[in-house]
């Protein structure tokens, strides 16, 4: 007999205490039980934390240890960690730690958005597309199919060099092509979602196309929708530290982590470490830390997972 | 090792010694190739030499406009093939060099106003001769198209050469409209002249036949015409016929739009030195850090080491390279647009320029972005190298650093300060308290700066500019752009709405070249075809006049310490051309400060 919703289908034959115990204990509320496999996963955790360390190095860092990111000054460039610096200065004179916390505001702040705008705008693509189907769904389709076939890096070059890059406009640069993937995971759910019979019922009482989408569908992937934008996020640090290291990145005096290790490798035969290491290491810290998260997230939403 | 600036100072001066006059022509060889070597000297071997960052030859005939009008095309990529018809530098002097020059120094008579021109023996790759044709054929170009002729300044060359002819096959005479000094129409006008085949490309297209079109200012016009199409089609350019027919030391055997360029020997090549490599490639770089790399890895024969780099220089002496600094002929500054509709009028007042001058820290910029590989830039003349025609007052700083008395400036000519914010014009008008004539109130001091890409010593300074400027609400927008598309943007466009650069930095200023003696009409004079921000100063262009036709060089320093007060350019440090770095089984190479190379004098040794 299936267990659907953990209801009464209890074996007449058991004699198991524990397992009737188990087989009629009240179900968890979904989210207690995305907590509770989430929280089995020491990576993730390790992953939360790194994260949380990250973002309080960069948005509280500032508000400890003060340094002027606004004007450089050449005159102290390229020094050595020690003394007032304790990550020494860049190629003009900006103190090194300060240089990493205003660059990660940048990065974290636009991945985030970017991802967030990709997860909103490609999670609509895809539950419109799906939930129509037929003509529709192909016409949706094929954009995406025609976007996802153009080189992405090849684009976002081509249009950080035709507008003026700010922070805005970097956000919806790489967003533009990141919702293309939400988009089509969320139309795959959404051919399945609409065949249910609460869907099906939706329909018979009446209920609009919006109404299906927006209180059935999208909240019956919430999971896939957050495991995604994880994973969006990473990604859209990733093209950003890219994008600014190919000089594509907000210019100075605002910061970004693309942009500073690509001026380090400028001066990696002077032995000049300190430009290259620590913010190479933050990019990769934090692109793990996300995808770390991601995994257990995914894990965590699955519901056979759930029920061990 | 790393040469003193004081070191290089002493060779130079001695080079120097006859600085820019013509009377000390003699017979020299250049560089004196392989001398002393007493390894085997082979005819065979490939030399690798590393193109400056993002910089790409991309245009083949001797007479181009100003967006092509660079050092690469014209001495690394032009001149090994069509050869001009005087040379100058010999050694690092930047003076006449008869030895590698097609024609005899010129004869003037009839009071100065003829000039005879009598050419040696020299052909074509096709085996034809040289003629005194083939300069009449460049001159009728010229001519027609002397708009687009980067260093045409309205009246002079070649519009002073009233008449011209060819009595026979080996000499012209040209007649002036009037005398001129001896030393500067050798060094700045027949210094302009590459002979050209016409026995090979007069014609209007590719399939019509060679004739005398270019007689007439029509043909002349419409040759130059399919000749600037042909140049146009760079993919074409090592199987296009056309440019095989060479008179230089070598010819296209390889050309990629990338740069990537290879060049063999021209086997009718009929100066005093024939190849002895069997191939010269050029390698084109997109960064500096990129090119450091393919050093450091042993793939390039003749590069540079970054200034940022610099520290390795024991490593590459090690790796069997040595270190020659090759100092320049030239000047450096970034233009300012002053015809554009918006900003062009903050750009003419001169407090506007003086109080930006006073925000560059030549010093700092030369030690800590160019570690020393630079010296500064305070007028129109080098100072380096040394001669005597650079004055005390140019080699001083006319405007040192000083942000406070900046914006004392600016404040005492009605802006409102924001430090930090946008400075905005508080009191328009013309008066000497006022903002200065087409500046409205409100008006913002936002300027958009391109700069060349792939140096890093570049975007220090103008990181640096930028922040000093913004300590006074001056803000400046900055992109970058390689340096191709910088010299191409930066061209003089008259006052109109589509006129809309603002500030181009290609970084590398001006080799003065082919005005080779620093009287500066190519680059300030008004309506000159290279004054890329259209400055106009009838002072200026008087005192550049006064150069032109009395020798002696009083007349130059008036002009110079005039123009170094004036800033039509933002003053900028001038680095080292590059921190070479050459194989030492390559030999017979001599850095001259004009910037072209003899590759047939170079040898590798196994």
């Amino acid at each position: 007999m299936a267990i659907e919703h953990g209801l009464i289908a209890i074996p007449p034959t058991s004699s198991d205490d524990a397992l009737v115990s188990h087989l009629v204990r009240p179900p968890r509320k979904r989210g207690a039980a995305v907590l509770s496999v989430f929280l089995e996963n020491k990576l993730a955790l390790a992953g939360f934390v790194v994260l949380v360390l990250i973002i309080g190095f960069c948005f509280l860092g500032p508000v400890f240890y003060h340094t002027n990111q606004v004007t450089s000054n050449l005159s102290v460039s390229n020094q050595a960690p020690g003394g007032s610096y304790p990550l020494g200065t860049d190629n003009v004179g900006y103190n090194e730690l300060g240089r990493l916390m205003a660059g990660g505001q940048s990065s974290i702040e636009i991945g985030f958005a970017a991802a967030a705008l990709a997860g909103v705008f490609g999670v609509l693509w895809g539950a419109v597309s799906g939930y129509f189907g037929g003509l529709v769904d192909s016409f949706m389709m094929r954009i995406v199919d025609a976007l996802l076939a153009i080189p992405v890096l090849f684009v976002l070059l081509l249009m950080a060099a035709i507008i003026k890059v700010n922070a805005l406009n970097l956000t919806l640069v790489v967003a533009f092509f990141a919702w293309l993937v939400p988009a089509r995971l969320i139309r795959g759910e959404t051919l399945t979602l609409r065949t249910r019979e609460y869907i099906q019922a939706v329909k018979g009482m009446g209920g609009g196309a919006s109404r299906s989408i927006f209180l059935h569908v999208v909240p019956n992937a919430i999971g896939t929708i957050i495991v995604n934008i994880t994973f969006q996020v990473a990604d859209a640090i990733l093209v950003l530290a890219a994008l600014g290291y190919l000089g594509f990145g907000i210019p100075p005096p605002a910061a970004n982590w693309g942009a500073m290790l690509s001026q380090g490798v400028s001066y990696i035969y002077a032995g000049e470490w300190w430009l290259i290491y620590p913010v190479g290491g933050l990019i990769i810290l934090t692109v793990m830390a996300l995808n770390l998260i991601g995994d257990a997230l995914r894990d965590a939403f699955d519901v056979r997972l759930q029920r061990r | 090792m790393r040469m003193s600036t004081a070191k290089r100072r002493g060779v130079l001066s001695a080079a120097l010694a006859s600085a820019l006059t013509v009377a000390g022509l003699g017979a020299s060889t250049l560089g004196g190739a392989a001398a002393g070597s007493t390894k085997k000297a082979t005819t065979h071997g490939t030399v690798t030499f590393a193109l400056p960052p993002a910089v790409t030859p991309n245009y083949i005939l001797p007479i181009m406009g100003s967006a092509y009008y660079s050092n690469v095309n014209l001495y690394q990529f032009q001149q090994i093939m069509f050869r001009p018809l005087y040379w100058f530098g010999k050694g690092s002097s930047p003076t006449f060099n008869a030895d590698l020059s097609l024609a005899d120094a010129p004869v003037y008579s009839n009071g100065g106003k003829t000039v005879t021109i009598k050419l040696k023996k020299y052909q074509w790759a096709n085996g034809k001769p040289v003629t005194s044709r083939d300069i009449l054929f460049f001159m009728n170009m010229l001519k027609v198209e002397q708009g687009i002729w980067p260093v045409y300044v309205p009246g002079e060359f070649p519009a002073n050469v009233v008449k011209m002819a060819a009595p026979n096959a080996s000499t012209v005479v040209f007649t002036l409209d009037r005398k001129y000094s001896d030393t500067w129409f050798l060094y700045n006008e027949l210094s302009q002249i590459t002979p050209l085949p016409q026995a090979a490309w007069d014609k209007e297209s590719a399939t019509g036949a060679i004739g005398n079109y270019d007689t007439t200012p029509a043909g002349a016009k419409a040759v130059y015409t399919f000749l600037a199409k042909q140049a146009s089609s760079a993919a074409s350019y090592a199987s296009n016929p056309l440019w095989q027919v060479v008179d230089g030391p070598y010819k296209l055997k390889t050309f990629q739009t990338t740069g990537y360029t290879v060049f063999v020997p021209n086997s009718k090549y009929s100066g005093p030195v024939k190849s002895k490599i069997a191939q010269l490639i050029l390698q084109p770089f997109t960064t500096d850090s990129a090119e450091f790399n393919s050093l450091r890895a042993g793939s390039v024969d003749y590069g540079y080491a970054p200034p940022q780099d610099s520290s390795q220089i024991p490593l590459l002496k090690s790796q069997g390279y040595n270190t020659q600094p090759w100092i320049g002929w030239s000047i450096n500054y970034f233009p300012m647009n002053y015809n554009n509709p918006k900003v062009g009028p903050i750009f003419r007042q001169l407090y506007f320029r003086q109080a930006v001058q006073m925000l560059v820290n030549q010093p700092v910029d030369i030690k800590k972005a160019l570690y020393g590989y630079a010296y500064p830039t305070y007028g129109p003349v080098p100072i380096l190298p040394k001669s005597d025609l650079s004055t005390k007052q140019e080699a001083s700083n006319p405007y040192p650093y000083n942000p406070q008395k900046s914006i004392k400036l600016l404040k005492s000519h009605g802006w409102n300060v924001k430090p930090g914010g946008t400075t905005t014009c508080a009191k328009p008008g013309t008066s000497s308290s006022e903002c200065g004539a087409g500046i409205a109130k409100g008006a913002a001091m936002s300027f958009n700066l391109q700069y060349a890409s792939g140096l890093t010593y570049i975007t220090q300074e103008m990181q640096q500019l930028k922040s000093n400027l913004a300590t006074e609400g001056i803000q400046l927008n900055l992109t970058q752009a390689p340096f191709n598309t910088v010299i191409a943007n930066a061209s003089p466009c008259k006052l109109s709405a589509s006129c809309t650069w603002q500030m181009e930095n290609w970084g590398q200023g001006w080799s003065y070249g082919p005005d080779y003696y620093p009287t500066g009409e190519s680059i300030f004079e008004t309506g000159s075809g290279i004054n890329e921000g259209s400055y106009s100063n009838p002072t200026n262009d008087a005192n550049i006049n006064a150069t032109h036709v009395v020798s002696g060089t009083a007349v130059l320093r008036t002009y110079e310490n005039y123009l170094a007060a004036q800033l039509p350019d933002i003053w900028q440090p001038n680095p080292d051309f590059q921190i070479s770095e050459i194989r030492n089984t390559l030999k017979g190479v001599t850095q001259s400060s004009l910037l072209n190379y003899t590759p047939e004098y170079w040898t590798t040794t196994k």
